[in-house]
């Protein structure tokens, strides 16, 4: 069973070089289960799974869809898995209590949050070695890279501010501050604005790229964990967690326009390129995906083993022999 | 399902370190009202419970919403007092070992779904740093179903917790809060 999911896996994403061929893909980590699954959204349904070290939590997939790595707090470790074929290639101890993950601008190292010991972490990516560190805030959560302008956004959770990284200095250039318990944050395509999600304070922090400001925060309702950005910019979706919400909000009104009940303690959440809405539900140990229509209901429900949070869709690429 | 034979013969030098200095921690963060800010890390655990009540669910949602009264039918609330019944309010339940501090997210009468929250947690009480939970009563064939689900914390969120405060204890003290409350709550509104 488990070598037929991998043979197609690897069949996707190591499919000719078509741009055709090209699939996307969601890969989604299990926290209890200790499980990444492949999930394919076009059948859908879960095409590929890797058991994971315990308790894994964050998930950042390289540029050209070959690598997963993911974090583990409570083990102060990393997990690199080779997505073509479904397998650990390095495990190693990274940090304190390493959590939030992005790839760099490079495209294929790795930057990780350091939820103890309050930094950011540059890792070369073939090694997991150390390049360098920065000093963020308290308990560092969620952290957004924008490769265009080379920084990085990291949600200081603790600390109730935004820390903005020069990535090519490893230098934090601004301190934001927002709502209360900043967790996740979402930048619109554009790069202009930043969207943070205070869980504590069950708002949303609007953020001027530009003068590097909130310049609003709007009600969104119970502990707001996860949050997405159409790729139009037009709206924007955030699960909330208490209530068992997606609420979405208007870019431009910055106002709710549509909520709708999904499932138990959604999580993560994200955008297809066609449009659809991905979300975790975490103790529902599921994905829920809804059509592009603000307040549409789960469609399709994808199970999942238990404890699904963060997720990273990826194009399986063509660039893949 | 956490367990880690490897660290085990760390276990003791670390926990006796581990919890040194994280008294003063705890206690100065008490006294500057920041702790329930401050005392989680970054692994959630799961408490789920369901049960069924021959009685109709408004009958069961009228009990639940009296956000105060939890006393009267949960076993292991020796007592407890609450500012209100709309979001915002807060209730002090007196545990056997303790009080912990809940605040009420949400009361929604339509859905008959209650969220709340721990704001002021005692791990002495309850082996849990922080918590959101929600009940939520729906007819089911023959009165209601209540369903109770519970997202926490381990009481010691660091990396090495001591066996009575990590995911394990955590999660044993909170199913068993979860299950006695429904049976409770289940005797209270005349089920069978």
């Amino acid at each position: 069973m488990k070598a037929t999911a991998a043979a197609l896996l690897t069949a996707l994403i190591g499919a000719g070089p078509s741009p055709a061929a090209a699939r996307e893909l969601v890969a989604v980590v299990s926290q209890q289960a200790g499980q990444l699954s492949i999930v394919d959204p076009a059948v859908p349904a879960v095409v590929a799974s890797v058991a994971l070290a315990a308790v894994p939590a964050g998930i950042a997939v390289s540029a050209d869809g070959r690598t997963a790595f993911i974090t583990h707090p409570d083990l102060g470790a990393l997990s690199r898995v080779d997505l073509a074929t479904t397998s650990v290639s390095l495990h190693l101890k990274v940090g304190a209590e390493p959590f939030g993950i992005a790839i760099a601008p490079d495209g294929v190292s790795v930057l990780v949050t350091d939820w103890s010991a309050d930094a950011l972490i540059h890792l070369d990516g073939a090694t997991g070695r150390e390049i360098a560190r920065v000093a963020v805030g308290r308990s560092p959560a969620g952290l957004v890279v924008d490769a265009r302008t080379s920084r990085a956004y990291v949600a200081d959770r603790e600390s109730d501010t935004v820390s903005v990284i020069d990535l090519a200095r490893m230098e934090r250039i601004s301190v934001i501050p927002v709502g209360r318990a900043p967790f996740v944050l979402a930048l619109s395509p554009d790069g202009r604005r930043l969207y943070v999600a205070n869980v504590r304070s069950n708002d949303l922090s609007v953020i001027d790229i530009e003068t590097v400001r909130e310049i609003a925060r709007p009600r969104i309702g119970l502990m707001p964990y996860g949050v997405a950005v159409t790729a139009d910019g037009r709206q924007v979706i955030v699960t909330n967690q208490q209530s068992g919400k997606l609420a979405w909000l208007d870019a431009v009104s910055l106002r709710v326009r549509a909520e709708t009940r999904i499932g138990e303690y959604p999580e993560g959440v994200l955008t297809l390129s066609d449009g659809r809405v991905v979300a975790t539900n975490w103790a529902d140990d599921e994905l829920c995906i809804t059509i592009p229509e603000p307040g549409a209901p789960c469609r399709w429900r994808v199970p999942l083993p238990a404890g699904p949070r963060m997720m990273e869709s990826f194009t399986a690429g063509n660039n893949i022999p | 399902m956490l367990h880690r034979p490897g660290l085990a013969r760390f276990a003791l030098p670390r926990f006796a370190l581990a919890r040194f200095a994280l008294a003063p921690v705890t206690l100065a963060l008490i006294l500057m009202g920041l702790a329930p800010l401050s005392a989680h890390g970054p692994t959630p655990q799961k408490a789920d419970e369901t049960i069924m009540i021959s009685a109709p669910p408004e009958a069961v949602w009228k009990i639940l919403a009296d956000f105060g009264g939890i006393a009267g039918w949960h076993p292991l609330v020796k007592k407890a007092t609450a500012t209100g019944n709309e979001a915002g309010a807060e209730r002090v339940l007196t545990l056997e070992k303790g009080e912990v501090k809940e605040g009420l997210d949400e009361a929604d009468a339509g859905a008959m779904r209650l969220a709340y929250r721990l704001s002021q947690e005692n791990i002495e009480a309850l082996p849990v740093s922080f918590y959101t939970a929600t009940i939520e009563v729906k007819p089911a064939a023959g009165g209601s179903e209540v369903a109770w689900s519970a997202r926490f914390y381990r009481g010691d969120t660091s990396n090495f917790p001591p066996d009575e405060l990590n995911d394990e204890a955590a999660v044993a003290a909170m199913t068993d809060f979860v299950k006695q409350g429904l049976e409770g709550l289940k005797a209270k509104a005349g089920g069978q």
